[in-house]
């Protein structure tokens, strides 16, 4: 019985709320969305990641309705949903630019949903306060929108949204005005509120740190193709191809030969590594992240110059020249410019990928 | 900075003599016995006041409120639809189109005031296709004439505002489940106030002074403020006609208030 159950809440966990198959969509002969397969699951935090351009936010006008699309399937909770305006659509949307109403106060900015579906005065005042609540902007009811901070219209947006209690919220990319300490703020809020409410959230951002610190899933995109989906570990330790392991953080790729299961050569060196199922001698790319690299007194291995070193606070970013090719590493201990040295890692953190 | 302040001076000598000694003489006149040519009487008087009750001076105001009230809520069912349609245009010749809405008001008032007189005489090129209106000083004529002279100040406005709204505040809107009729109303139309206002402003206070219009259309039996103010003067009663004057511009002022209080960046006004 009780196996029984747990089954159940392990699949009431895992269901599919959204399911895209085969999504296409062209804007003047310009294709933006490449036959698009994704599904988001329930009280997901999903981000989805990728330059400017690579057609997320498009992604994300589909999903709320303010898109058609040119071909596949999209699905809510089951059912098809194309030809569902947006209105009733249990979807709500932060917008990148707020588009908060400047002819409301903050009150009837975020009374405006509930007062649409007809919910009683007294349940409204009382749903707008614990959304100001949630946004930490209690007594703010009155305030005119045009006299909040970038930071509070941010709040303000996002209590619009919330208390309207949707299946799915879409933010597009809210943080993207604020700046950098407001940002951090907020993103550790967004993902406590995620957890407290239950909601999927799909955030949309082209800033990887973002989508690394508050993510269940990230979904890469570049070009209007889904180029990986993983957690966030999985896509900083094991970027699928050379675009991803660039756009998400730094790294030092490097070409080389996978010469068997797990046996590398790169740099004229053979390493041990963890990754396995390549063809025997494939060209492959090694990435090497800076902070898993560890300077050492040069010896044999691969042994380069310090030509610059920069501090950055945390951390201090030391170049590399090896034979030509330059590396990035971070430490918190300083190298002088000129310095022999020869570079450490370890198995683990060689990781393969094809080229 | 400082030597560009020196450009504004043109205008203010055109401001002195042409507006604010003009008004003066006009304050003056409404509380005096003032006459150009007769200097000897002059003192100094409330009399003139008592006409703001003459069956005259009402008539003229009841005229020029109705026929201007009429006019401007015309041009606003009328305009308000073409100024959206124009504003939410999506052709690449937008801007040519919305200037062709412009082209009436090149040719001269005057001009199509008499063409407007011509087509409601019983004599008139109409005759060629069997039609013919004897509609001379009826309501009717005075109102279509005035709506087609003011329709393009409604819709202007009204286009700008629209024009520039952020089409994000509809989106909100129907993201939070708002259909497209309460879209309109409950974030279009409430945004484009500014524009409304400006376009009943811009609308009510010419239709309010008319003067060349309802001398032509309404064969001079209809007088509105502006024929009234005329008449005084070629009677020879300028303080009257001061006063009157002093009456429309209050009004004129009381509006201008309003447009102020509506739209404090000054966004909509031409």
């Amino acid at each position: 019985m009780l196996i029984y159950y747990l089954i159940f809440c392990l699949e009431d966990k895992l269901k599919k709320l959204i399911e895209i198959e085969g999504l296409t969509k062209s804007f003047d002969d310009t294709l933006v969305l490449k036959s698009i397969d994704l599904y988001i699951r329930e009280n997901e935090f999903i981000t989805l990641l990728g330059p400017s351009g690579c057609g997320k936010t498009t992604l994300l006008r589909i999903l709320a309705g303010f898109e058609s699309k040119d071909s596949g399937i999209v699905k809510f909770d089951g059912n098809i949903i194309d030809d569902m305006p947006p209105h009733e659509r249990p979807i709500n949307t932060v917008f990148q630019k707020y588009a908060l109403f400047p002819h409301l106060d903050v009150f009837n900015n975020i009374a405006f949903g509930l007062k649409l579906k007809k919910i009683p005065k007294d349940e409204i005042e009382k749903a707008v306060k614990d959304a100001l609540k949630l946004v930490k902007l209690e007594g703010f009811e009155s305030r005119n929108i045009k006299t909040l901070s970038g930071g509070q219209q941010q709040r303000v947006a996002i209590a619009r949204a919330v208390v309207n209690k949707p299946r799915l919220l879409l933010l597009d990319e809210p943080l993207a005005a604020l700046d950098l300490k407001l940002r951090q703020d907020m993103q550790y809020e967004l993902k406590e509120m995620q957890r407290a409410l239950g909601i999927t959230f799909v955030f949309v951002t082209h800033d990887q740190e973002e989508a690394l610190t508050m993510s269940d899933t990230v979904v890469v995109m570049n070009e209007g193709e889904i180029l990986q989906i993983g957690t966030p570990q999985d896509i900083y330790n094991e970027p699928k191809n050379r675009f991803i392991a660039s756009f998400i953080g730094e790294s030092n790729i490097i070409p080389g030969i996978m010469l068997k299961d797990y046996l590398v050569k790169f740099e004229g060196y053979e390493f041990e590594c963890v990754d396995k199922g390549f063809k025997k001698d494939a060209e492959i790319e090694v990435v090497l992240r800076p902070e898993d690299i560890e300077l050492k007194p040069a010896n044999g291995g691969i042994n380069g110059v310090v030509t610059d070193i920069i501090f950055k606070g945390v951390h201090y970013e030391i170049i590399v020249d090896v034979n030509g090719r330059e590396y990035i590493i971070h430490s918190t201990d300083p190298q002088l410019v000129g310095n022999k040295v020869s570079l450490s890692f370890d198995k683990e953190d060689i990781h393969v990928m094809l080229r | 900075m400082k030597s560009l302040r020196r450009l504004i001076y043109p205008y203010i000598a055109w401001l002195t003599v042409l507006i604010i000694i003009p008004f003066l003489f006009i304050v003056l006149a409404t509380i005096s016995t003032f006459h150009i040519f007769n200097s000897y009487t002059f003192r100094f008087t409330f009399d003139s006041l008592r006409f703001l009750t003459d069956p005259i001076f009402l008539n003229a105001f009841k005229n020029s409120i109705k026929f201007a009230g009429i006019t401007t809520l015309i041009c606003l069912t009328v305009g308000y639809p073409v100024a959206y349609f124009f504003a939410n245009m999506k052709s690449k010749n937008k801007t040519l189109y919305v200037a062709l809405l412009i082209v009436p008001i090149w040719s001269n008032m005057i001009v199509r005031i008499i063409a407007w007189e011509n087509v409601f005489k019983p004599v008139s090129i109409l005759n060629l296709f069997n039609l013919s209106f004897d509609m001379i000083g009826s309501d009717i004529a005075i109102i279509i004439a005035m709506v087609s002279m003011y329709l393009p100040f409604m819709i202007f406005p009204i286009y700008a505002v629209l024009d520039k709204m952020d089409h994000g505040y509809i989106e909100a809107s129907r993201d939070l489940g708002a259909n497209a009729f309460q879209s309109f109303y409950k974030v279009t139309l409430p945004l484009s106030l500014g524009g409304i206002v400006s376009g009943i402003i811009m609308t009510l206070l010419p239709a309010m002074t008319a003067f060349a219009l309802p001398e032509r259309i309404g064969g001079g039996t209809t007088i509105l403020l502006g024929n009234l103010i005329e008449k005084e003067i070629f009677r020879g009663s300028f303080s009257i006609a001061a006063t009157v004057s002093f009456v429309v511009m209050v009004v004129m002022l009381s509006l201008f208030m309003l447009i102020v209080r509506f739209d404090k960046e000054g966004e909509t006004l031409l």
